[in-house]
């Protein structure tokens, strides 16, 4: 499915915006992706009995069911459902910064929460287990990775409390994040990642060195990249430290546009050394196209 | 720097409106988060801070140009004590005092002085300084120096005196002295005065100064002239022979004010003694011509006086004049040996008939003359005498060098060859032929120099050509005399020449009826009497202007009288001609007593009449006149503290500050426009 169709529309950002719960609205974006397309890092066991099955030579011993040998003496490993096939985490940047919406109804953190929710629903329906963690200068928001009935609503529920506030110290807050997931499993950053690439890079390698596999997701504003306003003179403030400037837009642009390409640029060049499955979003994009991106580049995974 | 109208530097306000737009315009300025700061933080701000400082440069030309405008409106002007002090290198400056007549009005020369010590003040320490009084000459009283100390003696030293005045000779010396210094500064005029209008006049203005010098005019004058009636002028024969005037005394009165008056009492008086009193009206800017006549003088020099009553300034409220009655001395009518009725009865007749001739008339024929009595004469009248002899020849010819005055006129009795023989070297002209018209026709008298003495009355008649001339001889006039008449045929007529210290003058037709009509006309008295009166009386002024110089003879004694000047002190001038005469100059109004041993005399000075018209001169002309207009280099703008209004309207500094504000807008509206008028934020 490509963007476009009669779905894409609906899935219009600024229409989403419209629903009210996040759970109806992840459930409208994901509906129409056939299944997952990556499969899971582990061979899972979870405690759900699901079936027998034959034993085989070289099967854990630590599956067989040992009662059923007792009572018939035939040999039977028993197969639990698994609870997922792997893990994934939603890291969404809540920085002062992600409040930003230019011309449009959508703020990037609002686009960030759609885009979260419906990745958490697509990768629920496909048996992984989510997590989400929300973090501005530091973390203050964790729920664990899982699959179980119910965790969608937590999932949901904590998306939308979500507040932009305060300043990003995306960096740092990746290497905070690489020291409390220990287990693998894929994790996805929505931010605009205003931060030096350098510095992401080795959050990146951190990250990628704990064995996980990572998605970025560039959340960007139109006018971040146009730098387009109408009046001649603005008094910009910066929405973290509110620091105030005074602009001149036709003067800036021109060199402003240079330096978010660089900065975009950049970014890019440091997912695709560290493995990185990057996009950059606009929030006047279609989420399927999002969703899409993303799960075509897992195809490969 | 003054200002004439400062209630338009309320118009600084306005200033506020570039300043409110400015901060309009910030307040405006939408305040935008933006999270991408840090990248916009990253663009130079070099080009950020030029539109800053072009912004910031737009606020303040337009301020800039706001408050020109407002200064215009305000209209400034510099006043000289400033403008002095506005030149950084020093220069050289002539202070400039008028001490003539008009600044005696009450407090006007301290005035003179303290603004005179005050541009002193002003001046640079080093500064070249000259100082300079006038009125109608001008004198230097300290040539350059640097030494305040001496000026400011020379100024507290000074005194207003009693002469008119004379801008433009002041000016000209003013220059004159600044030519003489070698200086890199600024040369500066400082002219302290009333400015009063008889000064200069546009008309007679010949005068400019240079372009680098500078003219700084401080009036001490006020706005307000106060009215004043003056004695301007008095006509008068200053010697008259007879008992009574009878000539008219013409006294002229001026009302120098705008306003009429009434009432003005003129008291005419000989000797302090009144002799008539008027009451005369003047009308505003109106003069009145007052006339005495028929009144006795006494022998000798009279003292006469005419005063007005007018309360005002009152110098010029008297008028002094001198009327001198003397004895008419001895004349000698010389004719040729009559037989039966004498040639010269028209002559004596008209000679007679005149008790105000400065004669009495003996008449004798040639050959009875005894030359030796020719010295007892002041006046011979040759009337045809025909030949004479040798020795009368070489005594008139002795008498007419020693300084005596001759008459000589032709007629049929005279030979040209024997006349000219005779009388060759004091004779003005060479007689030729002699001419006879034909029967009924006649020539007249023309190409008559109606300028000289004895033909001014007939100036306005012109009827000395109704005359008819039938005899008369040709003749050629020598060198050095003046043909006063000729001929219809250009023939001399009348022709004077002098001779030693005496004077000769060649009737060459008859004084009687032979060869002309002329006695038969009412033509012949004023004639003869104006010939006489011409040949045998000394000019003598009724009165002297002050500056001018008159002489005092020394009569019958052996040395010039003791002088004593109006205000009693004893002259002590020494200048004298070369025949031993003094030679005074007045210097101030009032009768210069003559102190002659045998007689008393007197001298009457006065003031110019017009020094008491105290109206202010066209500044405007004044400026133009002599600094070459109001539009002449800077440094040679005249400013004045007179008049505010003058000044300004001098200077008009008001029209460059427009034209330097109309330039700014310009540039403003140039460098807006560059940069799209955006306006910056403070």
């Amino acid at each position: 499915m490509t963007p476009g169709t009669t779905a894409t529309r609906f899935l219009d950002p600024e229409l989403l915006a419209r629903v009210g719960s996040l759970e109806l609205l992840a459930r409208a974006v994901v509906e129409g992706f056939m299944s997952g397309l990556h499969r899971s890092p582990f061979t899972g066991f979870s405690t759900e009995f699901t079936e027998y099955r034959q034993y085989n030579a070289g099967d854990d011993l630590r599956y067989l069911d040992w009662r059923l040998l007792a009572r018939t003496d035939r040999y039977f490993i028993k197969k639990y459902r698994a609870d997922t096939n792997t893990q994934c985490h939603l890291l969404v940047d809540t920085s002062a910064s992600m409040n930003y919406a230019h011309e449009s109804s959508v703020t990037k953190l609002q686009y960030a929460q759609f885009l979260a929710a419906s990745l958490a629903y697509l990768l629920n329906r496909q048996q992984d287990a989510v997590g989400l963690v929300a973090f501005a200068d530091k973390v203050h928001t964790h729920v664990p990775a899982r699959n179980r009935t119910g965790h969608m609503r937590t999932i949901f529920g904590n998306l939308s409390m979500l507040e932009a506030g305060g300043e990003t110290h995306l960096a740092e807050s990746l290497h905070q994040l690489a020291e409390i997931l220990t287990r693998r499993g894929i994790v996805v950053i929505i931010s605009d990642f205003y931060d030096q690439a350098e510095r992401l890079q080795e959050a990146f390698q951190h990250l990628r060195f704990k064995g996980h596999d990572l998605v970025a997701f560039h959340v960007l504003d139109q006018n971040e990249l146009d730098f387009n306003f109408s009046e001649p003179v603005l008094l910009l403030e910066d929405a973290e430290t509110q620091e105030q400037m005074p602009v001149l837009p036709d003067v800036v642009m021109s060199g402003y546009r240079e330096r978010m390409r660089q900065h975009v640029e950049d970014m890019r060049r440091c997912a695709a050394a560290n493995h990185v499955d990057y996009e950059m979003l606009t929030t006047k994009q279609p989420l399927d196209f999002a969703l899409f991106s993303f799960l075509s580049r897992r195809a490969g995974k | 720097m003054s200002f004439l109208t400062p209630l338009f530097f309320l118009g600084v306000a306005a200033l506020a409106a570039p300043v409110l737009v400015h901060l309009v315009r910030r307040t405006r300025a939408r305040r935008v988060q933006f999270p991408a700061l840090v990248f916009v933080r990253q663009v130079p701000q070099r080009t950020i801070r030029r539109r800053t400082l072009h912004n910031l440069l737009l606020l303040l030309l337009r301020c800039l140009a706001i408050l020109l405008i407002v200064i215009a409106f305000t209209r400034p002007f510099f006043s000289g004590g400033s403008a002095a002090k506005d030149n950084t290198a020093a220069g050289a400056t002539v202070i400039l005092i008028d001490n003539s007549l008009s600044m005696r009005r009450e407090g006007m020369f301290a005035e003179a002085q303290r603004r005179a010590e005050t541009a002193l003040d002003d001046a640079r320490n080093d500064e070249q300084i000259a100082l300079v009084s006038f009125d109608k000459r001008y004198t230097v009283l300290n040539r350059f120096i640097a030494d305040k100390n001496r000026v400011r003696l020379g100024i507290s030293g000074l005194s207003a005196g009693w002469d008119g005045t004379d801008y433009e000779q002041a000016l000209r010396g003013a220059e004159s002295l600044l030519g003489e210094i070698e200086t890199t500064g600024p040369k500066r005029i400082v002219m302290i005065s009333d400015f009063q209008m008889p000064g200069w006049t546009a008309a007679s203005a010949t005068f400019k100064l240079s372009n680098n010098t500078q003219l700084t005019t401080l009036d001490v004058g006020g706005n307000n002239p106060p009215p004043n009636v003056a004695i301007t002028n008095v006509e008068a024969r200053g010697v008259v022979f007879g008992q009574k005037y009878l000539d008219n005394l013409v006294v002229h009165v001026s009302n120098f004010s705008d306003t009429p008056k009434d009432h003005i009492q003129v008291d005419f008086q000989i000797n302090e003694q009144t002799v008539e009193k008027r009451d005369i009206s003047l009308n505003s800017r109106g003069s009145r011509v007052v006339e005495f006549t028929g009144f006795n003088l006494n022998e000798g020099a009279n003292r006469c006086t005419i005063d007005i009553v007018a309360g005002d300034f009152a110098p010029d409220n008297r008028f002094y004049f001198t009327l001198r009655r003397e004895t008419p001395k001895q004349a000698l009518i010389i004719e040729g040996a009559s037989r039966g009725r004498s040639d010269s009865l028209h002559l004596q007749s008209a000679l007679t008939t005149n008790d105000d001739l400065p004669f009495t008339f003996a008449l004798k024929s040639a050959g009875s003359v005894d030359p030796a009595s020719i010295s007892d004469y002041a006046l011979v009248v040759l009337n045809d005498a025909g030949p004479i002899s040798s020795a009368l020849a070489d005594t008139l010819a002795k008498f007419v060098n020693a300084g005596g005055q001759m008459i000589v006129s032709t007629g049929p009795h005279t030979q040209a060859e024997s006349f000219n023989a005779s009388l060759q070297t004091i004779a003005p002209a060479t007689l030729r032929e002699a001419v006879q018209t034909k029967a009924g026709e006649s020539v007249a008298i023309t190409e008559v120099k109606f300028d000289h003495p004895i033909f001014e009355v007939f100036q306005e008649s012109g009827r000395l050509a109704a005359a008819n001339v039938i005899g008369y001889f040709r003749s050629e006039p020598r060198a050095n005399t003046t043909v006063l008449a000729r001929f219809e045929d250009g023939s001399p007529a009348l022709v004077e020449g002098r001779t030693g210290k005496g004077r000769v003058l060649l009737f060459t037709s008859s004084l009687g009826p032979s060869w002309n009509d002329l006695p038969l006309t009412p033509l012949y008295l004023p004639f003869i009497h104006q010939m006489v009166r011409y040949a045998g009386t000394r000019e003598e002024n009724a009165w002297y202007g002050l500056g001018q110089t008159f002489t005092v003879g020394k009569r019958q004694e052996q040395a010039p009288p003791a002088i004593d000047t109006p205000g009693g002190a004893r002259l002590s001038e020494n200048r004298s001609t070369p025949d031993g005469d003094l030679l005074v100059t007045a210097r101030e109004p009032g009768f210069y007593r003559l102190r002659y041993n045998s007689q008393p005399d007197f001298a009457a000075v006065n003031i110019d009449g017009a020094e008491g018209d105290f109206t202010k001169l066209n500044f405007a002309e004044f400026a133009a006149g002599v600094t070459g207009g109001a539009g002449s280099a800077e440094g040679a703008a005249a400013n004045r503290n007179l008049s505010d209004e003058q000044v300004e309207g001098r200077q008009r500094v008001w029209w460059s500050l427009l034209l330097v504000a109309l330039l700014l807008l310009l540039a403003e509206s140039f460098l807006a426009r560059r940069t799209k008028m955006v306006k910056m934020i403070g």
